[in-house]
């Protein structure tokens, strides 16, 4: 099989979550398996490819990518239509270790389009919910108006613990919960620091912050994992574009134990 | 696997003779630069060159530029994807450096997913590997074991050394057994003395050596070390040319490109340099928005990572520094930093 070339894919319904941000539901013949954390490079003939991680992951050839219209491939994907075809080629990387997960108690620390590739992991952990212990879920955004996935956070919090803080309150009547950075509501989580494990996603800075607080709270450096983004136009380690100091994000990650990426040149961590 | 000396003339025209089943490229032209091209016969060939500007791995193996697939739009979008390249190819007079080059190479495209073009180029390539006679002045092959002999059984089909009218013909690959069929001396242990001896008078000759030993951690020790600002600074250009001359770098690009009426087009890759402003932009950043930042890329891609496949980036062939317009020595950054 040439892993260059796309296969088609349906859409099969488009949801506007918020300004600029879509989640596609994609189908694709025959059998898809891919696990919370991995990626599609997601693009059409003619105008680039993009990569994308699963915002959800279905049964039966279906799943989810949440994507924000910022380059050429986001742009014509926001103009998409349900009922319309994609091409992609996936899923790559490696994912969250969930079965690492397995018995702990677990903490997801997301900032803005973040969430998207930690939904799959919750959607997981509400599945099989007596295999995780506490679980909190931290989830910072601008505003009010960039919070992704509003009715899913209210429902997850009926099993999880969730803790939202915004940048800059907009509606200061309304907001009921926090404000100010992520990092702020670390204090707040209750877990077994020594053998907790965490899952962060977000802006490398703040993964950066946020890693170094979670072990200023006792959790052990290896028990943390970061979502990286870097530039990618193959997905399969051979491009050479999203290089990290000898690892290729694509094939060795995008989710890296912390300690593998800490402190390389190029980055924030 | 034999070795035998075979009088000159009768190797050039059995080379000739593959070219009935063969395209045949080698080292060609005597004035300003050889270069490796397509030849039609074996008398445009000239073996005793020192170096080339581009090697023969990336010229036609990995391709500067391939075409990935075509699409052409009907009631929906078909994608066709192109034939798996077909053609036999020989490839003459590729010295060790460029050898192990090709090694390195076949790490990145086949040693996790397969890029099927280049396996296929691969597959088909008959690699008739050379021996060096002299080496350039850039040359640091010795240092990082790759040069300026082979080691026997490396990444060709057939090792040849110069034995002034002759040439000792070693056969490493099953097929390079069927396929040589002109007879010689068989080599025996005077004959591979003096290859020994060959082997040492050429190590004599090259100048440029650098330590590699430990070169991960001094690295990672001196990622703010003053020569990556300075050199950046005083020198680099940004220019690609270390990164396109490169026999080891790897990274492409790809594009769409679409006909006027937008109803067909074809995606392809080309080669793409770290050096290049945008190469690591993402939305909201650039990872290596800093010169300084690009040079210690390609530097510390060469030179160190050892971790990324277990082998040192560079084969020594010092083509970096010929092409740098600027003039900019990766192994004397090197040595810069191991000196403070």
């Amino acid at each position: 099989m040439n892993p260059l070339i796309p296969v088609g894919a349906r859409i099969t319904d488009i949801k506007t979550e918020i300004e600029e941000v879509k989640t596609y539901t994609v189908s694709v013949d025959g059998v898809f398996y891919a696990r919370p954390g991995q990626f599609n490079m997601l693009g059409y003939p003619g105008v680039g490819e993009a990569p994308i991680s699963f915002s959800s992951i279905g049964q039966n050839g279906s799943f989810r990518h949440t994507v924000k219209a910022v380059g050429r491939v986001t742009k014509f994907l926001e103009g998409l239509k349900k009922g319309d075809r994609l091409f992609l080629r996936g899923p790559y990387g490696k994912g969250w270790p969930l079965k690492k997960a397995e018995g702990r108690d677990v903490v997801l620390v997301a900032g803005g389009l973040g969430l998207a590739p930690m939904r799959p992991v919750i959607e997981t952990i509400l599945k099989e919910r007596p295999l995780f212990g506490n679980v909190t879920l931290i989830y910072g955004a601008r505003n009010e108006r960039q919070i992704l996935f509003m009715e899913e956070l209210r429902r997850w919090g009926r099993e999880i613990s969730v803790r939202l803080t915004v940048d800059e309150v907009l509606y200061p009547r309304s907001w009921k919960h926090n404000s100010g950075l992520v990092t702020d509501l670390l204090d707040k989580v209750r877990v077994a620091a020594e053998s907790a494990i965490a899952f962060v996603c977000g802006p490398e800075i703040m993964m950066r912050f946020v890693c170094r607080g979670l072990i200023m709270r006792g959790l052990v450096q290896s028990h943390l994992f970061v979502s990286m983004e870097r530039r990618m136009k193959c997905g399969i380690g051979h491009c050479g574009h999203c290089q990290h100091y000898g690892l290729f994000v694509c094939r060795d990650g995008p989710v890296f134990p912390y300690d593998e990426v800490r402190g390389l040149p190029d980055g924030l961590l | 696997m034999t070795k035998r000396l075979v009088i000159k003339e009768a190797f050039f025209t059995w080379l000739d003779s593959l070219r009935k089943d063969y395209r045949l490229f080698g080292p060609a032209g005597r004035e300003i630069q050889t270069a490796f091209r397509e030849i039609s016969s074996s008398e445009e060939l000239t073996m005793g060159y020192a170096s080339t500007m581009l090697s023969p791995g990336k010229l036609f193996i990995y391709k500067p530029k391939e075409e990935l697939f075509t699409f052409r739009a009907e009631k929906e979008i078909f994608i066709d994807a192109p034939p798996v390249p077909g053609e036999k190819q020989a490839i003459v007079g590729v010295h060790p450096c460029d050898t192990n080059a090709i090694l390195y190479l076949d790490r990145t495209f086949l040693g996790g997913y397969r890029d099927p073009y280049y396996e296929a180029r691969r597959k088909n390539s008959f690699i008739i590997s050379l021996n060096c006679s002299a080496a350039s002045q850039n040359c640091f092959c010795s240092s990082v074991g790759s040069g300026p002999f082979l080691k026997a059984g490396e990444g060709c089909d057939i090792l040849l050394t110069d034995f002034d009218d002759m040439y000792l013909v070693e056969t490493i690959s099953r097929r390079a057994e069927e396929l040589f069929n002109v007879r010689g001396k068989a080599a025996g242990r005077k004959e591979l003395n003096i290859k020994s001896e060959k082997e040492l008078s050429v190590l004599g000759t090259i100048e440029k050596k650098v330590d590699v030993r430990g070169l991960d951690r001094l690295f990672r020790a001196n990622m703010d070390h003053p020569v990556w600002q300075r050199t950046a600074e005083e020198r680099c250009l940004s220019c690609s040319n270390c990164v396109m001359v490169c026999p080891t770098c790897f990274c492409y690009n790809v594009v769409d490109e679409s006909s006027i009426d937008l109803m067909s087009g074809r995606r392809l890759r080309h080669l793409d340099a770290c050096q290049d402003m945008r190469f690591a932009e993402v939305y909201g950043g650039n990872f290596r928005q800093q010169r300084a930042a690009r040079l210690r890329q390609f530097v510390t891609h060469k030179m160190n990572q050892t971790g990324q496949y277990g082998v040192i980036g560079t084969v020594g062939c010092g083509r970096c520094i010929t092409w740098c317009p600027t003039g900019i020595d990766l192994t004397e950054m090197t040595k810069e930093i191991q000196g403070t």
